[in-house]
């Protein structure tokens, strides 16, 4: 096993959907326990950067590489393809996705989604799994809800099941797609607040978001993407109070939040 | 009339065994050809959506020629091509010609035809499971047969279910077809009744009775398990 001081690494990341190329060249690197945080207006492909990373979609080119170890591709029809799937499935149970609409398995209740990647996924027992669900449910302020299925429960509360359910496979690097977008505004402090723990503990994290006061407040560096490429990167002191290129001071000074 | 009650009690010589003997054919014959049907269409509907373009034309043109051609043509067709076939090749084999137990010629008769409908059921229900539901499986690493084992096809059993009740309502009423090749379930025991006693109208409203009955009884487990499926959705009051 190659040990490395990033926990995530992209090298050369490019990906186009038909002939549009929706990220060019994009390289980056989280140490452990490092938080970062992608800002960039709607359609610069922050989405599509963080679902290359666990192969939701295929890249067209580059090199993706967990704790030092490199992700098998090959070229396929929609570009590159995990060449050992048993690889890739590895690699996608230790990075832990929280999605824009939580994608909550609809037809079992909070606890079995929670409990579901590592009793199917890592083979551990039901009854150790059981122990650790519980505790992280109730770590996320959901002990009353195990029973509950998805469609009873707020927007708010779906969203930090998820998150726990993704907590429950012990990833080494978490990525969020908008996790508070699509919640009623009244909601989103319940969210950040669980995701705001989880950096403070020191946790690997890559987080799209709009919430740029939070976005400053938790991040160790904030990455801004403008049309597929990493225009500005930087401390969330840098980024925000004096950012170097014009466009980032536009985008920084049209979101107040 | 007023001898209603002997035509159709149970000892002879009343009709009434025959006819009870009949229905236990005609469920035994719709269980056996639903539950090939099931397996057919199971595999076929994966087959379509995963297959290879062989595969995927060959189920295409299976679930095409099956639901153009009238079943009472298929069955004749594949019970008396089924069993020529079969006998053809036995003999060539040197073996003897046998006669294909009634029973289970119905039931590969018919649950050939009702694959062709599963089929389409099955795949329909699968393409209409959400993607963001797989994406999370995906996302936590799961295998693809396990995504299917755990995800999809739970998830797809709800939008299957009513297609497939009605498909068991139809394989119960297809097999009044086997009369047509001599099998005898609830429709021929009930014309060779009413033949015998020349009581027309008894008789068939008694066999009427009997599917109505098979129908509701089936309508009430597939609400149950239509209700138990459906666990996980929202409450709509
Ligand atoms: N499946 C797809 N097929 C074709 N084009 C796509 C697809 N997914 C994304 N795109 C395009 O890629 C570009 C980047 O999309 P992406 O979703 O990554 O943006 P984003 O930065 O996440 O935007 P937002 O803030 O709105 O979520 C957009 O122009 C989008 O239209
Ligand atoms: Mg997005």
């Amino acid at each position: 096993m190659t040990t490395s001081s990033y926990a995530i690494e992209l090298r050369q990341l490019r990906k186009s959907f038909g002939s549009v190329e929706v990220l060019k060249d994009v390289s980056l690197a989280a140490r452990k326990g490092e938080v970062i945080s992608l800002i960039g207006s709607s359609g610069s492909g922050k989405s599509t950067l963080l679902r290359c990373i666990n192969l939701l979609e295929n890249p067209t080119a580059g090199e993706i590489l967990l704790n030092g170890e490199t992700l098998l591709l090959r070229k396929g029809k929609s570009g590159l393809e995990a060449a050992n799937r048993r690889q890739a499935e590895r690699f996608r149970s230790k990075l832990g996705m929280v999605f824009q609409s939580f994608n909550l398995w609809q037809h079992m209740t909070v606890l079995q989604n929670v409990m579901e990647g590592p009793v199917r996924v890592l083979k551990r027992t039901k009854a150790d799994v059981h122990k650790e669900a519980v505790a992280l449910l109730e770590r996320v302020g959901l002990g009353e809800k195990l029973y509950a299925y998805p469609s009873q429960m707020s927007g708010g509360q779906q969203q930090r099941a998820a998150i726990a359910r993704a907590l429950a496979m012990q990833p080494d690097v978490m990525l969020f797609d908008e996790p508070t977008s699509a919640l009623d505004p009244e909601l989103v402090g319940e969210v950040l607040q669980v995701i705001r723990a989880l950096a403070d503990e020191g946790r690997t994290m890559l987080l799209v978001t709009h919430e740029m006061r939070f976005a400053r407040e938790v991040s160790d560096r904030v990455i801004y993407l403008h049309n597929g490429q990493i225009e500005e990167e930087g401390t969330p002191d840098q980024l925000f109070g004096n950012p170097k290129s014009d466009r980032c001071r536009t985008f920084v000074s049209s979101i107040h939040s | 009339m007023e001898n209603a009650l002997d035509l159709l009690a149970l000892q002879p010589p009343g009709w009434g065994g025959n006819l009870l003997r009949g229905l236990l054919s005609t469920i035994q014959i719709a269980l056996g050809a639903y539950a090939l049907g099931l397996c057919i269409g199971f595999c076929g509907a994966l087959g379509k959506l995963y297959g290879g373009p062989v595969l995927r034309w060959s189920l295409e043109f299976y679930t095409t020629l099956i639901r153009a051609v009238p079943e009472l043509i298929l069955i004749l067709l594949l019970y008396y091509a089924g069993t020529d076939l079969l006998n053809t090749v036995r003999g060539s084999m040197g073996w003897d010609r046998v006669d294909i137990d009634g029973l289970w010629a119905g039931i590969y008769v018919i649950g050939f035809v009702q694959g062709a409908y599963s089929t389409e059921v099955f795949r329909g229900a699968m393409r209409a499971v959400s993607n963001d539901q797989v994406e999370a499986a995906k996302s936590v690493g799961m295998s693809p047969v396990m995504m299917h084992r755990r995800i999809i096809i739970p998830l797809m059993l709800p939008f299957a279910l009513p297609g497939l009740a009605n498909l068991w309502l139809i394989t119960t009423k297809d097999t009044a077809l086997l009369a047509v090749v001599g099998f005898s379930e609830l429709a021929l025991e009930t014309r060779q009744a009413a033949g015998a006693t020349k009581e027309y109208l008894l008789f068939f409203l008694a066999a009427g009775t009997l599917y109505l009955l098979l129908t509701l009884v089936s309508n009430l487990l597939f609400g149950l398990l239509e209700k138990r499926l459906r666990r996980g959705e929202a409450r709509v009051t």
